[in-house]
């Protein structure tokens, strides 16, 4: 059975090129969220098995809905998506809940790896 | 992967936020202590960084990243500061270069983009706000002194070993990487004595080598795969045995699955628009050939799929539309820098920015729109110490406006200016031999004509701006060209509107079809104001023109037999006048009958030189021959 996820992210751009990634790899994207506060109500209406997670979103950024995602499901799979320097977020992000990271620019392969850790 | 598939979603949803950089830069000068804007421009400029990383354009990303640096300073009220007036010219110079080098890397020219002069400026500013803190782009500071051993007070908590781990040295981000390495442990046993200290590891303050203590029943080979397996390992000992280790290779592409969003190109949703225009041809063909037959079942056919093609068509209609603030939204960075250029202060207000339009008539209306709003700042409206003298703010207003009127879209640009001085403008077009000696006012019809002549100018000096005379016409031709038409009214001391009214969509449109001799000749409706039948009501002479009088006005007449050169056959005893109406013109064509109303698909139409300028394009008639289509604004 393929996977769910949920894609966060801000630019359409991101999202679509993510979705792409992960749909040719045989993931289902159920939903896309462009704020915080989507990304937490979708993953409470969709239970997704992976979220990606951007870390500079407007509406509550990413870390924080990391936070309220992992209250509510404390096993929640969140992919945090950063960019170089970012790396007290990225942290942040970590401690909040998320369970690996990927850097942009993204590589497929890269990205991939990191879905697959995350989902053990 | 191939990335050029990406390049225009790149390009486009950079716009939006560039268009959104420039918004919000407008509203932190008008609030300069507002804490809103830095938020949302940091967020635009740290996105299109993102984004053009992933392009690979590594100039439009540096430039990105240093306005972000400068950005993130300001966000956290670096010292208190608020943006001061230089800081915020130069983030708008950035933003602009930012899009020029957007622009041409998008278009394969990443080379040209010229980001050296404006990243220096950005850095300047950045040691200026914090002169003690390296930018955040510099080379990681070396490492701090080494950390002191292990405190003896640390517990050491029950059995266990020390496990090492190298990061792999092309790993972004160590520090993140490694906490993930120590989560992992501590899913196995009690993690303790973390060397280098974490604060160090979080601040990427390390080699990429790190170790702890790990007490706990795990096996040693166990914790190596766990750990291995955190991403970016290059290698897990444990007590000193070297222990192998499996680089976790992964993410194997499963059967490719379902998306299910898909994007559509643009040229693709063109290409479709041309198709359902074929489509609304061969059904034009079909309901003649199921008249002429009476076949029931042919009627029915008929019927069926000429309602299936007209709920495509709606579609496809609806599917092109786009709101207008994807052209407005440039607006206020354009009126602000041209009033500043001019010193007027302005206030510019946008309305209706949710109207939706055709995208091939919004993506030609940019143009027009600019010339127009500089026509209205700097002739419109009036310098302070004149708009003071005569009793008004300071600050000029300009407002842009749209709304949604019947078939078509009106857009005006109307501002609480000077006003145009017709008589001025009348006496310069007699001079120029434009208008005859005996006219006494202008209307605004015939105001708005001399303004559009080519090269008529009244602005004492031409500036940069505009003045040149070439704002109207180049405006008016626009507008025109795409079905559309230009409205003035002007009033002295009060201000000037102009409005444009365009059609919604240029790709189909409803027509009244007329006979003038053999031909047929198509009248888009939105300008048919009624028919009537010519003789019956009174005809007369004005200014030597033949026109009637209609519910007491007077309407010109043209006998579209005349225009167009038709001879030989007589026209027939009874005709229609087909009365068209723009704004407040009208004018009576006198055809030789009419064939009914009918959808057209219209298809542009290069005229032969000397083709009287009254054709707007063609289209195919349900029996496959062209027929021509009538320009109302060049018919009036």
């Amino acid at each position: 059975m393929s996977h769910s996820v949920l894609v966060c992210d801000d630019a359409i751009f991101m999202r679509t090129m993510i979705s792409d990634i992960l749909a040719q790899a045989g993931f289902e994207v159920v939903g896309e969220a462009e704020t915080g506060v989507q990304a937490v109500d979708k993953y409470k209406q969709l239970k997704p098995d992976l979220v990606t997670m951007d870390i500079v979103m407007p509406d509550m950024g990413g870390i924080d809905a990391v936070r309220e995602i992992t209250k509510f499901d404390p096993d929640a799979k969140i992919l945090m998506c950063s960019a170089m320097g970012q790396q007290a977020l990225v942290v942040e992000a970590i401690q909040a809940g998320a369970k690996d990271f990927v850097v942009k620019p993204f590589q497929p392969s890269r990205v991939l790896e990191a879905v697959q850790r995350v989902l053990g | 992967m191939d990335l050029s598939q990406y390049a225009e979603l790149f390009l486009a949803e950079s716009r939006e936020h560039l268009s959104a950089c420039n918004q919000l830069l407008l509203e932190w000068e008008r609030h300069p202590a507002a804490p809103e804007p830095v938020g949302g421009i940091f967020r635009a400029v740290h996105t299109v960084k993102g984004m053009a990383a992933t392009m690979g354009y590594a100039r439009v990303a540096d430039l990105a990243h240093r306005m972000e640096n400068l950005l993130d300073h300001l966000r956290r009220g670096a010292a208190g500061r608020r943006a001061g007036d230089d800081v915020l010219q130069l983030l708008f110079r950035a933003t602009d270069a930012l899009e020029k080098a957007i622009q041409v890397s998008a278009a394969g020219r990443e080379q040209d983009a010229d980001v050296v002069g404006i990243v220096a400026e950005l850095d300047r500013a950045v040691q200026r706000f914090a002169p003690d803190t390296a930018p955040r782009h510099a080379p990681p500071s070396p490492p701090s002194p080494p950390s002191p051993p292990p405190e003896v007070s640390a517990p050491v908590v029950g059995p266990g070993r020390r496990v090492r781990v190298t990061l792999r040295p092309e790993a972004p981000l160590k520090g993140p990487r490694a906490l993930i390495v120590l989560k992992r442990a501590a899913g196995l046993g009690t993690v303790s004595q973390v060397q280098p200290q974490p604060a160090a590891l979080e601040a990427e303050d390390f080699e990429g080598q790190f170790s702890f203590w790990l007490a706990g029943p795990a096996p040693a080979d166990l914790v190596v795969a766990t750990l291995a397996a955190a991403g970016d390992v290059e290698e897990v000992r444990v007590d000193d045995d070297a222990a192998p280790v499996a680089r976790a290779e992964t993410g194997a592409p499963l059967e490719s699955g379902k998306a299910r969003h898909i994007r559509v190109d643009l040229r693709r949703l063109d290409a479709l628009m041309d198709q359902i225009g074929e489509l609304v041809t061969a059904r034009g063909r079909l309901n003649q050939l199921a008249a002429e037959r009476r076949d029931p079942m042919i009627d029915d056919l008929a019927i069926q799929i000429s309602r299936l093609s007209a709920d495509l068509q709606a579609e496809i209609i609806q599917a092109r539309m786009t709101p207008v603030w994807q052209v407005f939204d440039r607006f206020p960075r354009l009126v602000r820098d041209l009033a500043r250029d001019l010193g007027k202060p302005v206030a510019f207000r946008v309305e209706g920015k949710e109207i939706e339009l055709d995208r091939a008539i919004l993506d030609e209306l940019g143009d027009p729109l600019v010339h127009l709003l500089r026509n209205a700042v700097d002739h419109g409206l009036e310098t302070p110490a004149d708009r003071r003298r005569a009793g008004k703010k300071p600050e000029g207003e300009i407002v842009l406006a749209a709304v949604r009127e019947r078939a078509s879209v009106a857009i005006s640009i109307a501002d609480d200016g000077r006003g145009i001085d017709r008589a001025r403008i009348l006496a310069k077009a007699q001079a120029e031999g434009l208008l005859d000696a005996h006219v006494e006012t202008l209307s605004d019809d015939q105001l708005l004509r001399v303004l559009a002549r080519p090269g008529f100018s009244t602005a004492a000096a031409v500036t940069s701006v505009s003045g040149r005379g070439v704002g109207i016409d180049v405006a008016m031709t626009k507008i025109r060209a795409l079905g559309g038409t230009i409205d003035i009214r002007t009033e002295v001391g009060k201000g000037t509107t102009f409005v444009l009214r365009l059609p919604v969509t240029l790709a189909i449109v409803r027509a009244l079809i007329a006979a003038v001799g053999r031909e047929r000749y198509a009248l888009p409706l939105t300008y048919v104001a009624e028919t009537v039948e010519f003789g019956v009501v009174p005809i007369t002479t004005v200014e030597g023109r033949e026109a009637m009088v209609l519910r007491d006005r007077v309407v010109p007449l043209v006998h579209l037999r005349q225009l167009l050169g038709v001879n030989g056959d007589q026209p027939p005893a009874r005709r229609p006048v087909i009365v068209i109406e723009m704004g407040e013109r009208r004018t009576g064509l006198i055809v030789d009958g009419m064939l009914g109303q009918q959808e057209i698909v219209v298809k542009a139409f290069d005229a032969p030189r000397g083709t009287l300028p009254v054709f707007s394009g063609a289209t195919i008639m349900g029996d496959g021959v062209p027929a021509l289509i009538l320009d109302a604004g060049g018919l009036l």
